[in-house]
């Protein structure tokens, strides 16, 4: 899995509106159309939204969690958030990864 | 001739100005932190502001340059948030021309960026510190995203540069520095808070820069930034070397005042110089 390449796709979401409205309507088609391309496991993690794996894998959060933020694959900011929470559950409950509560 | 009257550090938190707009319960805590800087920032009467930052990949991907200055006439944005009311700001090329003129000069390899548009990092902030008027700037960026990065030592050093590349400016200028970023701050990682995709994962090094901001004890807080403690701070937290880099611009001296905003890991604050009135 190249993290480079969800890097980048994500990257360019931020940039892209045309991009933006295509994965709404054909999200497979412009997932193979991109480059650097994606590989089987990264079109099939992001078509179901699947970002821990992804987050697991080595993407950068930071362009990561922009599929939460424009709503992208099923995703808004509070389930994109519980997936990246449950991925690294074990991590946080052992005191490794922790926040003070953001409110 | 050109000479720094006075070093800033503000947050620029995407979502301050749809909150403030919106009267949002924190619209009067971050209105009035902000009027804080501004207040001190107008009385410098700065001519140009040298403004520090650390691209979000925005600006920069494919290639990811440790420092760079952008030397262009004007660059507009928010880039990355159609939210963010679009606004074109000045840029002082000649000024920018010159420090990173006499930057690479002084042994800094750092990158001329000639074509810009810029990011809520920039855009929010001068949204609250220059809302009705163009003062123009001299973007400088500074790698705090993506490892490797400079150390604090040379953030601090380049500050030094940058202080040095203005008073040998041969023309006459009041020159501001503000720094933006967080302290610690972790943008949906593995680190955020169970409330939020994002969350300030070191509290405690938060209280230990804003402590030693108060105290001007920035040697020791350059001492302390170390590549770790970065890491413990989320992946923001590289933000704290435009601070550094601002610090280093002024003589060490305690902030004249410092907001802090614990819940999002970041702070207000304020360093005029002596002759300045503000």
């Amino acid at each position: 899995m190249s993290s480079y390449a969800v890097d980048s796709f994500c990257r360019r979401i931020v940039h892209d509106p045309e991009l933006r409205r295509t994965l709404h309507e054909s999200p497979e088609e412009a997932l193979r159309a991109a480059r650097p391309a994606l590989t089987e496991d990264e079109i099939r993690l992001l078509l179901a939204g699947d970002v821990g794996p992804l987050s697991r894998a080595g993407a950068n959060s930071f362009l990561l969690h922009q599929l939460g933020r424009f709503e992208l694959f099923g995703l808004d900011l509070p389930s994109y958030a519980e997936r990246i929470r449950v991925e690294w559950r074990e991590e946080r409950s052992r005191g490794l990864l922790s926040s003070r509560p953001h409110r | 001739m050109a000479e720094v009257v006075g070093g800033f550090g503000v947050p620029h938190n995407p979502h301050f100005p749809t909150w403030v707009e919106q009267g949002a319960p924190l619209a009067g805590e971050i209105t009035r932190m902000y009027n804080e800087v501004e207040r001190r920032l107008r009385a410098a009467a700065p001519d140009t502001i040298v403004f520090v930052t650390s691209d979000h990949y925005n600006t920069f991907w494919e290639i990811l340059p440790i420092f760079t200055v952008a030397v262009a006439d004007s660059a507009a944005g928010a880039c990355d948030y159609p939210t963010i009311a679009p606004r074109e700001l000045s840029i002082d090329r000649r000024l920018a021309a010159a420090v990173q003129d006499h930057l690479v000069r002084s042994d800094f390899d750092v990158g001329r960026l000639q074509e810009l548009a810029l990011d809520h990092t920039v855009v929010v902030p001068m949204a609250f510190l220059a809302p009705d008027r163009d003062v123009p700037l001299v973007p400088v960026f500074v790698n705090g995203f993506l490892r490797p990065f400079p150390s604090a030592r040379r953030c601090h050093a380049l500050g030094r540069a940058i202080r040095d590349a203005v008073e040998s400016f041969p023309e006459p200028r009041r020159v501001a520095v503000v720094a933006t970023g967080s302290f610690s701050l972790e943008i949906g990682g593995p680190r955020i808070s169970e409330d939020s995709h994002t969350g300030v994962p070191d509290p405690g090094w938060v209280e230990r820069v804003v402590e030693l901001l108060r105290a001007g004890e920035i040697a020791q807080l350059v001492d302390e930034t170390t590549d770790d403690r970065l890491e413990r701070a989320g992946n923001a937290g590289g933000e704290l070397l435009d601070w550094l880099v601002m610090l280093g611009t002024i003589d060490a001296a305690p902030a004249v005042h410092v907001d802090v905003q614990p819940q999002f890991g970041h702070a207000y604050a304020s360093w005029p110089c002596r002759g300045s009135s503000a």
